[in-house]
């Protein structure tokens, strides 16, 4: 028996990896169906959009590049998703230079999925005004405080090149005072900033998304109400994508959720090997005393 | 099974599977992969950093003879470069304090609003916090998980009398915050496998739809 856990303990590392690959890609072929619970910080965060009345905006602050992409890319195509169900106008920036092409390809991804659907022109989703897209600014102060004072300064062209001032949205978006809630998506710690510059010192509200290795260091935050609500990993941005399909009934490609076979399956296996790894240790350590 | 036709798609599958072949072991293949992305990222920030920031906001303006004391900003930023010239390299020190003294001066009475004041106040038990149970009850225990966790990083005295059962008890939560944040980092990692995977099962090989 002994035997056995000194094989396992030089097992090789390659052979995990090539188990962790089939654990993954196994229920991608042949998913499972799974319907994520969603926790209270994300019902939290739902609810408080849902309510954001006509005369303020939602900003959608795309802070994250591809590297994590497949975590937090689903967070932003189902905030707008929900937004533009709802008709609540939309701003969207990045403070991530690659977040530009992320920003633009979950904008696409939505207004065509509205559009085509769309029967008359209210019911379409119109650039400029039902959203306008900024694009980027650096440093990150520099657009964070700014945009209390005054939006179309910090973004005097959008991603376009079209002057914003010009823009019909931005006649009642002016600056945080405007704003409903700003939901920073990020993999980094951009939505401490909004919250330590943009909160503190315009008091407008911040919802997180955030990656999940990021996700426990937002939760005392959540706690002290200065973040509203927060979509942690790829579990989060499933479990909106399910509330909005479920409250909304806006339907649409469900990335996070379509995921989250593989995502329980990879996780059952690492447990697995943690706890042959422990009791293999511990049965390697009685035999050397 | 419909194999991606896309040549776009079929470089971003040669360039992931190039990555990931570190797994087996490293090799000049991965080395290619890794070098293409650092300088094209690179490459990318900048052109973006050049046609969105300092085309607009320095080079336009001065180039119409509007706003010209943008040319000692211009020239403070441009001591960034005296890095590379070992005779005036102190110059740096310059455009690096200035960086520094805003920074600090802009965040430290807003970072000890938001981390400091807002953090304790939240902390706090008062009797309002009992108005539901549930929240009365996680209440006190976070406010024993911070008070034993500050315990435990509390080195100026020895650890006897309240001090040693509290620095254990911090012990504990520390170890609960640290399996909360390992579970997060898999599901993380696992995250960005599957993303990866589904791209090339889904877009490159048309396997799953």
């Amino acid at each position: 028996m002994t035997n056995i856990w000194e094989k396992l303990a030089k097992l090789d590392r390659r052979i995990i990896y090539l188990f962790l690959f089939l654990v993954v890609v196994i229920p991608l072929l042949f998913p499972f169906k799974l319907e994520p619970k969603p926790m209270p910080p994300v019902v939290k965060l739902f609810n408080y959009i849902d309510t954001i009345p006509e005369s303020k905006a939602l900003i959608v602050s795309v802070d994250y590049t591809p590297d994590t992409e497949p975590e937090l890319h689903p967070m932003s195509i189902a905030l707008l998703r929900h937004a533009f169900a709802r008709h609540i106008k939309v701003g969207v920036l990045t403070l991530q230079v690659m977040g530009l092409g992320l920003a633009q390809d979950a904008l696409s991804t939505v207004t065509n999925e509205f559009n085509s659907r769309a029967k008359t022109n209210a019911d379409s989703i119109i650039y400029g005004r039902d959203y306008v897209f900024w694009g980027w600014q650096t440093p990150v102060l520099v657009p964070i405080l700014g945009m209390g004072e005054n939006i179309a300064n910090v973004f005097p062209v959008d991603y376009y090149g079209n002057r914003t001032d010009t823009l019909q949205i931005m006649e009642h978006l002016k600056n945080y005072n405007d704003v409903a809630i700003l939901v920073s998506i990020s993999g980094s710690a951009i939505p401490f900033y909004y919250i330590t510059y943009a909160q503190t010192s315009f008091g407008v509200r911040i919802g997180a998304g955030s990656t999940a290795v990021q996700a426990a260091d937002f939760y005392p935050y959540l706690n002290s109400g200065q973040v509203t609500g927060m979509m942690s990993g790829m579990k989060g941005g499933a479990e909106y994508e399910q509330l909005v399909e479920e409250r909304l009934g806006v339907k649409g490609r469900r990335k996070a959720t379509d995921a989250m076979s593989s995502q329980t399956a990879a996780h059952i296996w690492i447990m697995i090997t943690i706890i042959l790894g422990n009791i293999g240790y511990f049965a390697l350590r009685r035999r050397k005393k | 099974m419909t194999v991606s036709m896309n040549p776009w798609i079929w470089v971003s599958a040669i360039l992931t599977l190039g990555i990931f072949s570190f797994l087996y072991k490293e090799n000049p293949f991965y080395r290619i992969c890794e070098h293409l992305f650092v300088g094209i990222a690179n490459g990318y920030a900048i052109t973006f950093y050049w046609h969105r920031i300092l085309v607009p906001t320095l080079i336009d303006p001065l180039s119409h003879g509007q706003k010209l004391w943008l040319i000692i900003i211009a020239i403070i930023g441009a001591l960034y470069f005296t890095r590379f010239i070992p005779k005036i390299s102190w110059l740096v020190r310059i455009p690096i304090a200035i960086v520094m003294g805003y920074s600090a001066g802009a965040s430290i009475p807003r970072a000890i609003d938001a981390s400091i004041v807002e953090q304790v106040r939240a902390t706090v038990v008062t009797r309002s916090t009992f108005a539901s149970v549930t929240n009365g009850i996680y209440a006190l225990i976070i406010l024993i998980g911070v008070l034993a966790t500050i315990s435990y990083f509390f080195f100026s005295r020895e650890r006897k009398g309240i001090l040693k059962p509290m620095s254990y008890i911090g012990i504990i939560f520390i170890m609960v915050g640290f399996g909360a944040s390992f579970g997060y980092t898999v599901m993380a990692r696992i995250s960005l496998l599957i993303g990866r995977l589904t791209f090339l099962l889904r877009d490159w090989l048309g396997l799953i739809h």
